[in-house]
């Protein structure tokens, strides 16, 4: 007896549901269960950041880069700046530079960890979530310390800082340092090694490295693909040539290498060496040097353009800043990583049952916010 | 600029292309730091091209790296020529490559297939509005086995912005094409699926070229104006 | 404290005052009445406690307050409360293009499965409605009819969603009341009868006699009926006909209100009926664990609350600690693991029952 094909069904996940991270429309096609076909409809949080960005002198970009990806607002900044300071050529001093390392590490963590956390969240798990927030929450803890911002700091400016470190800074950060390693086993053991999660997530949305490529996908989603790719080592920016650390790559220890298992896994892998980068940064991070020092008293880059790209927790972050001497940007274009990591969903997605779909959206780990812009 | 300036950029240089980056990174000073960087490009060129009047053919030996971008970029311009004649638009520039956008799709198949390039990552695809009439699209490539990465250039006329896509020799250049269809109204030929993407369906206009203004009213609603200072 | 002990208590009292038709009405109305108020008060109770279980295991403090006032109450206590008079204050909204008969008939329905399912739960040696001679075949039985109620949910409510879930619900409930029963026929070999008094009453004497530990076989028993229970209810790990973050809400998006707390009210009264006959099944009912040791009548309905309340925070423990499974491998479990286990459990029990008992 042959498989009896029934009839199709349009099915709009969104642009409200609790899987699509925010307002995302996925019209599927479905056969019962099994999904055929996903379109992605965007544009539902555009914000025209790139059409503001043309109308706003450079430092004034810097919060609208906040808004973007909101979850990493500090890797935004940061890769804004790195981009400008490319650009204008100026060279901050190493205090400046080691904060900066400090955040973006921070932030990462605490961007991996929702990440995580939410998608054991899509998979049923409330309680890994919330003891993920929990942590993160210290975190944000940390920055609120910094600059006074718990979501959107503004803390990193072209040529420096918004603020330098305040008091007591490092102490609380190595406290919570101390604190949350051993968390990190927790929720491994919680989580990553769960009966049914492995079997939600091993060998479910493959993604082979030649199609992420391809799809020009990056960051932990294409590290888990088995590809030692990480711009923190391949393309060394700020000091990060400095310090010592690993590029987990996905090693399909559940199942085939590039799974949801494996995104997971890289990201939690991640957090563990975010958390090297921040000692080893914490301890040779220079006691002198004004955050001020080498800020430019009006940002007025020399004609000529610039691709800068950095690695964001979601992946590859490129600005093209295109400037034509005046104070504001000619043309400025954000490379979102969560744009391309959305535009392989089709392709690896196609085919599977409804809750693997979601499932492998939520292990790519979007945000629309960065999607959108 | 005095002499002992000068003298330093030409140490720095010299020490630059000794593989000592430092050198011109120490400087202090802002404008001599990017005028030895410049300088530095310049050496380099010159010496790309004794490299490649010395040795006709085997001028890749050199180990590419992200450094010598400018070398790989004038290199690449030489392989674009003598496989595809005049297919680049103007002189040959430092930091880009301007193509013609007749033969673009063949020329993004080589580039991504050839050995020697192979530019299998396609980095950012960015809509570009010249003024006078000209649109551009700017596509940075990367290599993840050489790991060297070129930008490329293509202009064409706003009255007829016909591009062809490589939307099937990159699969991510498909929603970034999408995008600057979107934002710019460039005609990406061959697409399988140019809609567009992050504004509405029944939008007007292209809202990233610099003579867009916005329409009046969106099914009925009014568009508010950029407003003339705060209220 | 049958319907039958009411009917003669009452025609004593009122003897001449009233018909008998009349009084029997009565004294049905009494235990209804009686088991109305048991349900809410015992959601009221379960719904705290799944908040203060679940803030327990997530590391967060759950509802607090300081007295009464605008504020949850002491400890959080008046939370179940404000909840139970939110849902009852919304808005009870109808979609154009439901099929307003059915839309209305479901929460009903699966509320009365629910409901008569209580009549034949023994709360003590005395205290039950009606002893019936079938009463855990009774259950099984009534305890069907959320199938139908939930699958009318799904489609009258004209939404793909609601679809899904109804879908998804028939599926999985049909497929587990098959080794749920089947786990049951053997606490029915081996006491040898339907009745749900004269199962408690074969446990008698102390924790060693319950069903439980007659054999070896019976643990197994124990664990499949307890899982494919927690299936029936739609409980987290099995919750996949209203999983939140794929269906939405499933069968339940489109309702809202009242008819929503129907839902939500008969969910938790079902895990009470599972939980109960488990207890009555394999743990002894309103037996005491120790022969002799606080064995009174009275003392059976606290022990017979208490072991349905503790599986009853198995099932929450559960809920706040496990991802959900996909369809196809809650369909694998059931048909691959748990109906064969069942079966060769029950002749397990038989051969061991006719080796070592005889």
């Amino acid at each position: 007896m042959g498989v009896v094909h029934g009839q199709e069904m349009v099915l709009n996940i969104g642009p409200q549901h609790p899987a699509t991270h925010g307002v995302l429309r996925l019209q599927v096609k479905t056969d019962g269960e099994v999904i055929s076909e996903i379109t992605p409809y965007l544009g539902y949080l555009h914000r025209c950041f790139e059409k503001h960005c043309e109308n706003v002198s450079y430092e004034q970009v810097i919060p609208f880069t906040d808004r973007c990806d909101y979850l990493a607002s500090m890797t935004m900044n940061f890769g804004y700046v790195v981009a400008m300071e490319q650009l204008m050529d100026i060279k901050v001093n190493d205090r400046v530079e080691y904060i900066r390392v400090i955040m973006a590490e921070l932030q990462r963590i605490a961007s991996h960890l929702l990440a995580t956390g939410v998608f054991g969240l899509d998979l049923g798990a409330f309680t890994p979530f919330l003891h993920m927030l929990r942590d993160r929450e210290r975190i944000i803890d940390l920055f609120e310390m910094t600059c006074g911002a718990r979501l959107l700091y503004n803390y990193m400016w072209v040529g420096g800082l918004s603020h330098d470190l305040p008091k007591g800074f490092v102490e609380a950060t190595l406290k919570f340092l101390d604190y949350f390693e051993p968390k990190i086993d927790e929720f491994e053991n919680l989580l990553g090694h769960n009966k049914i999660f492995v079997e939600r997530t091993a060998d479910i949305g493959i993604m082979p490295a030649e199609v992420a490529i391809n799809y020009g996908v990056t960051g932990p989603n294409l590290r888990a693909s088995g590809v030692n790719w990480d711009l923190r080592k391949d393309n060394p920016y700020s000091v990060y040539s400095k310090l010592d650390f690993n590029v987990p790559i996905g090693k399909g220890i559940k199942g085939t290498v590039g799974d949801s298992w494996d995104r997971f896994y890289v990201r939690l892998q991640e957090i563990r060496e975010s958390v090297k980068i921040v000692r080893q940064a914490i301890d040779q991070l220079p006691k002198d040097g004004d955050v001020h020092q080498s800020m430019p008293k009006k940002i007025r880059p020399p004609k000529g353009s610039i691709y800068s790209r950095t690695e964001s927790p979601r992946g590859d972050l490129g600005y093209y800043i295109e400037s034509d001497g005046s104070d504001t940007p000619y043309r400025l274009k954000m490379r979102s990583p969560a744009f391309t990591a959305l535009g392989v969903l089709n392709e690896i997605a196609g085919g599977w049952l409804m809750s693997d779909v979601l499932a492998i959206l939520g292990s790519l780990d979007i945000v629309l916010g960065e999607i959108d812009r | 600029m005095s002499e002992d300036l000068q003298a330093l950029i030409d140490e720095a240089v010299k020490k630059a292309l000794a593989g000592d980056d430092d050198a011109i990174n120490g400087i202090q000073d802002r404008v001599t730091r990017s005028k030895a960087k410049a300088a530095l490009v310049k050496a380099k060129r010159e010496q790309s091209k004794a490299v490649d009047e010395n040795s006709d053919s085997e001028s890749i030996e050199e180990q590419p790296t992200t450094d010598n971008s400018e070398y790989i970029i004038l290199k690449i311009a030489k392989i674009l020529e003598d496989k595809f004649s005049g297919c680049i638009d103007g002189e040959v520039h430092s930091d880009f490559i301007q193509l013609k956008p007749e033969k673009w799709f063949e020329i993004s198949k080589f580039l991504k297939e050839d050995p020697d390039t192979y530019f299998d990552s396609l980095q950012c695809n960015t809509g570009f509005d010249l003024g006078d009439g000209l649109l551009e699209s700017r596509y940075n490539l990367h290599s993840m086995k050489h790991l060297h990465s070129i930008e490329i250039r293509i202009k064409v006329n706003i009255d007829n912005p016909d591009i062809p896509s490589v939307e099937s020799v990159w699969r991510v250049a498909d929603w970034f094409e999408r995008e600057t269809y979107d934002m710019f109204g460039i005609n990406f030929t061959g697409h399988r699926d140019l809609r567009r993407i992050l504004l509405p369906e029944d939008w007007d206009g292209w809202p990233l070229r610099k003579d867009y203004e916005e329409q009046e009213t969106y099914h009925g609603i009014v568009v508010p104006k950029v407003k003339e200072g705060w209220e | 404290m049958t319907v039958d002990f009411i009917f003669e208590f009452l025609s004593g009292l009122l003897d001449g005052f009233i018909s008998s038709n009349s009084l029997l009405i009565i004294s049905m109305l009494v235990p209804c009445l009686a088991i109305f108020g048991f349900i809410t008060v015992y959601a009221l109770v379960v719904i705290y406690a799944e908040l203060k279980v679940s803030s327990f295991i997530q590391d967060k403090v759950g509802p607090m307050g300081q007295g009464v006032g605008l504020h949850a109450g002491k400890w959080g206590l008046l939370q179940p409360i404000a909840d139970a008079l939110k849902l009852l204050l919304k808005e009870d909204i109808i979609p154009s293009s439901a099929d307003k008969p059915l839309f209305i008939l479901a929460p009903f329905m699966i509320f009365i499965g629910a409901f008569i399912s209580f009549i034949a739960i023994p709360f003590g040696e005395s205290i039950i409605v009606t002893d019936l001679n079938i009463g855990i075949f009774y259950i099984l039985g009534v305890g069907s009819i959320a199938v139908l109620s939930l699958i009318l949910a799904g489609w009258a409510s004209n939404n793909k969603w609601s679809l899904y879930g109804g879908m998804r619900s028939a599926a999985q409930i049909v497929s587990y009341e098959i080794p749920a029963g089947l786990s049951l026929i053997v606490v029915i070999m081996l006491a040898g009868t339907l009745n749900m008094q004269d199962i408690i009453k074969y446990q008698a004497g102390g924790i060693f006699n319950w069903i439980i530990f007659d054999n070896p076989f019976v643990p197994i028993a124990f664990v499949v009926y307890f899982i494919s229970a927690i299936a029936e209810t739609n409980r987290t790990p099995f919750d996949l006909p209203e999983s939140e973050s794929e269906l939405v809400a499933g069968f339940a998006t489109e309702y809202s209100g009242m008819r929503y707390a129907f839902f939500f009210l008969s969910e938790y009264a079902n895990m009470f009926v599972v939980s109960a006959v488990a207890a009555a099944g394999f743990l002894g009912g309103w037996h005491s664990p120790i022969q002799g040791f606080m064995d009174s009548p009275a003392w059976g309905v606290f022990w017979m609350i208490n072991k349905t309340g503790f599986l009853i925070f198995v099932m929450i423990w559960l809920r706040w600690t496990l991802p959900r499974l996909r369809v196809d491998q809650l369909m694998n479990v059931c048909w691959k693991v748990f109906l064969p286990l069942a079966l060769i459990n029950i002749f397990g029990v038989a051969i061991w029952t006719v080796v070592f008992n005889s």
